[in-house]
């Protein structure tokens, strides 16, 4: 009975489908150089905002520590070997500090509760436009 | 579908032939389908089991290409506008998939034809996975231009293709079971519809 519904061309789409798939996945959960066009995913510099305020940048090769005042209390990011992470915030459920290391061009993380978002940017990256997301009802 | 001019008066009556039946009745199983398969839930917003492609893929692969362009074009705007998301982002996403994934269609046979491979043709699983793939493909090129600029978008690309890749199979096997089932039909009755 299989034999009426697949076909030699068949099985060489589905393999071909899988290899595109898996290619994928390397491409853009790995590999991260689709990220930006020059440099393969690494990033120049972080960018610190508090709510509405103007943001702060940091340059990513020196290793230093931020202490950045919130509408909660103080939270504490730490830049270290080209990397970006929270170390302490006064939130209750810590998911900036359990976010870990930002490392990639545009990882972002924010603390909600004290209105503090940190992420990665690169110099040559032109800004498209000014949003991030649009959405509309389903 | 035309107008007829009925008697020396000119009233004009408005004919249908045998096709718009044919368009109609495939156009309503897909709207069915459609609307059916939004009360699902599903793991990620934008997978969906993609049952109605059964319809538009079959009326591609038994009555041709236009036919299957207006099912579709039906199916997409008529069941946006029955569940309430006509003209939203969903049903610009639903548009633009459909439309890549007929192209794909089309391409794909006229890709056999010209290269004279008649013997190594696909069935109708070949056509579908190639056909969700599009179908992603295409809703996530307008996703990324108009509603999500963000570089982010696309870590989610490799899970849909793979979620895409899955239930083409899935479809392409009822599609195909469907035209093997209709050939036993008009064979057995011997009925030339």
């Amino acid at each position: 009975m299989y034999k009426n519904i697949f076909n030699i061309t068949d099985i060489i789409i589905i393999l071909l489908a899988t290899f595109f798939s898996i290619w994928l996945y390397n491409l853009f959960w790995f590999d991260h150089s689709w990220n930006n066009n020059t440099s393969s995913g690494k990033a120049d510099f972080l960018m610190v905002q508090f709510a509405n305020n103007s943001a702060q940048h940091y340059p990513l090769h020196k290793d230093i520590k931020i202490n950045i005042e919130g509408s909660m209390g103080e939270s504490i990011i730490e830049i270290k070997q080209g990397r970006a992470r929270f170390i302490h915030s006064p939130c209750r459920n810590q998911f900036c500090v359990l976010h870990g290391w930002l490392k990639h061009n545009n990882d972002i993380t924010a603390c909600l509760p004290n209105r503090i978002s940190i992420s990665l940017h690169s110099k040559n990256q032109l800004q498209h436009s000014q949003f991030d997301a649009l959405s509309g009802s389903q | 579908m035309h107008f007829q001019e009925v008697s020396k008066v000119k009233q004009l009556r408005f004919v249908t032939n045998h096709q718009d039946h044919l368009i109609a009745l495939l156009a309503a199983l897909a709207i069915t389908i459609h609307i059916l398969e939004s009360a699902f839930p599903s793991p990620l917003p934008g997978i969906k089991p993609g049952l109605s492609n059964v319809i538009t893929l079959f009326a591609f692969l038994v009555y041709g290409w236009k036919t299957a362009l207006q099912v579709s074009l039906l199916r997409v705007v008529i069941g946006s506008l029955l569940l309430g998301t006509f003209l939203s982002p969903g049903f610009l996403l639903s548009l633009s998939g459909a439309i890549f994934s007929l192209c794909s269609l089309m391409l794909m046979q006229w890709l056999f034809y010209v290269l004279k491979l008649y013997h190594y043709q696909p069935g109708a699983i070949g056509y579908a996975i190639v056909s969700s793939i599009a179908h992603m493909c295409g809703q996530f090129l307008v996703a990324w231009y108009f509603f999500i600029p963000h570089p982010g978008l696309f870590k989610l690309l490799p899970l849909f293709i793979t979620f895409a890749v899955l239930l083409g199979i899935v479809s392409g096997i009822i599609t195909q079971s469907l035209i093997n089932q209709q050939n036993l039909y008009t064979k057995n009755t011997h009925n030339v519809s």
